[in-house]
């Protein structure tokens, strides 16, 4: 069992890595760099040295190339005050540069350039996958103005009273915590980088835009370390170290340590969160009728339940789910149910039972269908016939025999549903204007918002290697037959 | 057959089965009139399509959704089964009463669910026991059809068992609830020859244990000869002769029965074709004038495609359906193949094999 999970893992990373290097290489070799800034309506604010500047800053935030401007090449310089004016060792260090495969270029306005890189294929890719995983460690904070700061672990009571383990000397304060949100157990320890979010979502982390708040700041009453008690939507456990330089009184009034550069709290749950619950409670309510209605038919084949519900599948099948959706969302008129989700916004049910009700009525038909055709696949198999011929009546037959042989395949596809469903609905969402995850990545791709493309790519990559993993673990719960390792079996040597 | 109504323990008189098959009837049994004797085992044999194994399922009411009895009667203790129409009518009598072991042992076993469930549901549905009671009641079952370490494999699923323990575990299963009947239907075709002998020996041991009627469906004549009481030979929905084993055998009557008996290939010669009874059998779906084996005999006669034959009596057990056995009928030998077939067949299978070990 160790053996196969390990195995599966092993070739899910690989699978991953693989689908993340065709897609680093398809954006960055399809895209010209001159197209990204297309979308940028900031472009136009510089002109002259200044564009230059702030294309190729962008370029390299991007990740095409390597960039850098005098005063950065010139940190190496004895004098780099002098070499940044263009004095001192400037020539030698530019030579040197050149050497290394960079072009110098000269700013059109000033006697100074710039030297420029563009990243090989290999380099991109060694790029992505070097500072994809960033493990927090003490040794993190380099602050000269800080340099006796401890460097360990401890065990602390956090803000809410509950324990966690705190770091001195990580990038983040409190390393793992509990709190009332799902899933309860929170870590800062291990997080994934991806880069910076542009042109849409522009300077944000793209991992905080699908995961951060939404929604206007919620103020609380807390009591900070300094025993400062005061209205705030900071959110104590995702403090940031900051640097010594940086800390202002209003900083020092609320922390005792450096960890000041905190997160707020927001009243609407994250993109994420946001189309996880939309999905999940949709998920639940089409298991609960679909299940039962598919068995139903499959019992009654011919009779008038199979025939209603063939009928209703044919329909949901036949009717495009855009006009279902305004179908339903005209009915919905009738009982005072809003148009649009942040009419009422995330405080009020009503905004719910529309978007929920076509999610679950639009993935019911092919469970039905398939519940159905499994079972009776199953009832004509022989071991029906002798379960007939054991005298045991047809519900018993249903019952204690085909259903669990015919939800086995079913079985197999739940803990994808299950955990696709952070992917979001894109129709769904437009119509009722759900701030989810359901557009993003349409949008991210022609916004040419690349970092935020590979982002995503890379969760749902991950999220459907590990969706197909849970189901076949799944199977061997439900189905005997299949086992991961070989069990002892068969006749005991005498 | 008039003689023998004194232990009957199930009686078929003049059944009629039909099968509607797209917009078209399909007459599977004809006329057929049988008594089972108790206690017996009788062998019912044929090729296929012969409605050996539609005929039996009249008696448990498992005849697909689109055949019915169209005609006659099927008493079992007292009542007329082929009446039968609610399955809670049925449940009285399947299973509890009548029990079938079918073919594929390999299938007739649910995947999922563990050996010892699939036997002790039974007896906790039949006998009303406890869980417990029924899980040591099947425990004892598994012992008695030979399955070792019982108590460990109670909790194992099919597929852990082989072919031939499946169909152990199948006939404990139809033995749980001690019925009157067993229908074997075809219970060795799946299995291999060694396991065959083991199955067959295992099913004449409990009968006699249990005391149950046996119903062998088979075209194994090996079979037959090996186990069988009395014979009754199925032709195109009909039996066509029936009598004990010894006289089917020694003194077949019936030109079907011949050529069946004919094509046993432990028969045939080194170098030389298998003999094989040449052409089909009627369609079913149009009405069979005369001798249903007329078209395919050597020995029909003008009247044979004219009128049906009665059975005639050859001896008080055994009656054969044919218009060779009328005194106005011209005197024929059966072939020359099947004479002294008894002995031939012991020569033959002197060195092993299961004919001859009766």
């Amino acid at each position: 069992m160790k053996r196969y999970i390990l195995g599966r893992i092993l070739r899910a990373v690989l699978s991953i890595c693989v689908v993340m290097s065709i897609t680093i290489i398809l954006i960055y070799t399809c895209i010209p760099r001159e197209r990204i800034l297309t979308k940028d309506p900031g472009l136009s604010k510089f002109t002259g040295d200044a564009r230059t500047n702030y294309q190729y800053r962008i370029w390299r935030q991007a990740g095409y190339l390597d960039y850098l401007q005098p005063s950065d090449f010139c940190a190496v310089s004895e004098d780099p005050k002098t070499c940044a004016q263009g004095g001192a060792d400037y020539e030698e260090i530019v030579a040197d540069y050149v050497d290394r495969g960079y072009t110098y270029i000269e700013y059109k306005e000033s006697d100074l350039g710039f030297v420029t890189r563009d990243y090989s294929v290999p380099e991109l890719l060694i790029n992505f996958f070097a500072n994809l995983v960033n493990i927090d460690n003490p040794w993190y904070v380099q602050d000269a103005q800080n340099p006796d700061i401890e460097r360990n672990y401890y065990i602390t009571t956090g803000p809410n009273g509950l324990p966690a383990v705190a770091c001195s000397g990580c990038q983040y304060k409190y390393q793992l915590y509990f709190d009332s949100n799902f899933p309860f157990i929170h870590q800062n320890a291990v997080k994934l980088e991806f880069g910076i979010s542009y042109p849409t979502f522009d300077g944000l982390d793209t991992m905080d835009v699908i995961n951060g708040g939404q929604g206007q700041l919620i103020m609380t009453e807390q009591t900070f370390p300094t025993g400062l008690t005061q209205s705030s939507a900071l959110n104590q456990y995702t403090c940031q170290y900051k640097a010594t330089s940086t800390i202002d009184h209003l900083d020092q009034n609320k922390f005792t340590d450096n960890y000041a550069n905190c997160k707020s709290n927001y009243d609407a749950p994250s993109m994420v969160s946001t189309s996880y619950l939309f999905g999940i409670i949709a998920l639940v309510i089409a298991y609960l009728i679909s299940i039962p209605a598919g068995i139903s038919m499959a019992r009654h084949k011919d009779k008038w339940q199979d025939k209603i519900g063939i009928a209703y599948v044919n329909f949901m099948i036949a009717v495009p789910s855009l006009a279902f959706i305004y179908f339903v969302k005209w009915i919905g008129r009738f009982f005072g149910a809003p148009e649009k989700f942040p009419q009422l916004g995330f405080g009020d049910i009503r905004s719910y039972i529309l978007p929920i009700i076509i999610l679950a009525l639009l993935s019911t038909s092919s469970v039905m269908i398939w519940m159905r055709r499994y079972m009776i696949d199953q009832s004509n198999s022989d071991y029906v016939k002798f379960a007939r011929a054991k005298g045991l009546s047809e519900k018993e037959i249903f019952n204690k025999h085909i259903l669990k042989n015919a939800i086995i395949p079913i079985v197999n596809g739940i803990p994808s549903s299950i955990i696709l469903c952070i992917s979001g609905s894109v129709i769904t969402e437009s119509v009722f204007s759900i701030p989810g995850m359901g557009k993003m990545l349409p949008d991210s791709i022609t916004a040419l918002n690349n970092k935020m493309v590979i982002t995503l790519t890379f969760i749902f990559a991950s999220l459907a290697i590990f969706a197909l993993l849970c189901g076949d673990l799944l199977m061997t719960v439900v189905d005997p037959r299949i086992q991961l390792t070989a069990r002892k079996g068969g006749k005991k040597k005498k | 057959m008039e003689e023998n109504k004194k232990n009957i323990i199930l009686s078929a008189k003049n059944v009629v089965v039909k099968f509607k098959v797209r917009d078209r009837e399909l007459t599977a049994i004809r006329n057929v009139s049988f008594d089972f004797e108790e206690g017996k085992v009788v062998a019912i044999v044929g090729e296929s399509g012969s409605g050996k194994s539609v005929f039996t399922k009249t008696f448990t009411g498992m005849l697909d959704i689109n055949g019915r009895i169209e005609s006659g009667e099927i008493w079992f203790e007292g009542n007329d089964i082929s009446k039968y129409k609610t399955e809670k009518e049925w449940l009285t009598i399947r299973g509890k009463k009548i029990a079938t072991v079918f073919q594929d042992p390999m299938t007739s076993l649910n995947p999922v669910r563990t050996i010892g469930y699939q036997i002790s549901e039974v007896i906790i549905k039949h006998q009303g026991k406890s869980k417990e009671e029924a899980k040591k009641e099947a425990i004892s079952l598994m012992e008695r059809v030979g399955i070792y370490d019982a108590e460990r494999r109670y909790d194992e699923y099919p597929f852990q068992y082989s072919g031939g323990m499946r169909q152990r575990i199948v006939i404990a299963i139809a033995l749980a609830c001690h019925p009157k009947i067993l229908i074997c239907d075809e219970p060795t075709t799946a299995l291999d020859v060694t396991i065959q002998a083991q199955i067959i020996h295992l099913i004449k041991e409990l009968s006699k244990e249990y005391g149950f009627t046996t119903i062998y469906i088979t075209h194994d004549l090996g079979v037959v000869a090996n186990v069988a009481d009395v014979v009754a030979v199925m032709y195109a929905g009909q039996i066509i002769e029936y009598g004990s084993v010894e006289e089917i055998f020694y003194t077949p009557k019936h030109p079907y029965t011949w050529g069946l008996l004919s094509s046993l290939p432990q028969l045939g010669e080194k170098g030389h074709e298998l003999f094989a009874i040449r052409g089909t059998p009627p369609s079913l779906f149009e009405e069979i004038k005369g001798d249903a084996f007329a078209p395919r005999s050597d020995y029909a006669m003008k009247i044979d495609f004219e009128e049906e034959p009665p059975f005639f009596e050859v001896s008080p057990t055994h009656f054969a359906k044919t218009w060779l056995l009328d005194p106005r009928a011209p005197k024929v030998e059966p072939p020359e193949v099947i004479h002294n077939l008894h002995e031939k067949m012991v020569a033959i299978t002197s060195k092993g094999g299961i004919y001859g070990e009766r």
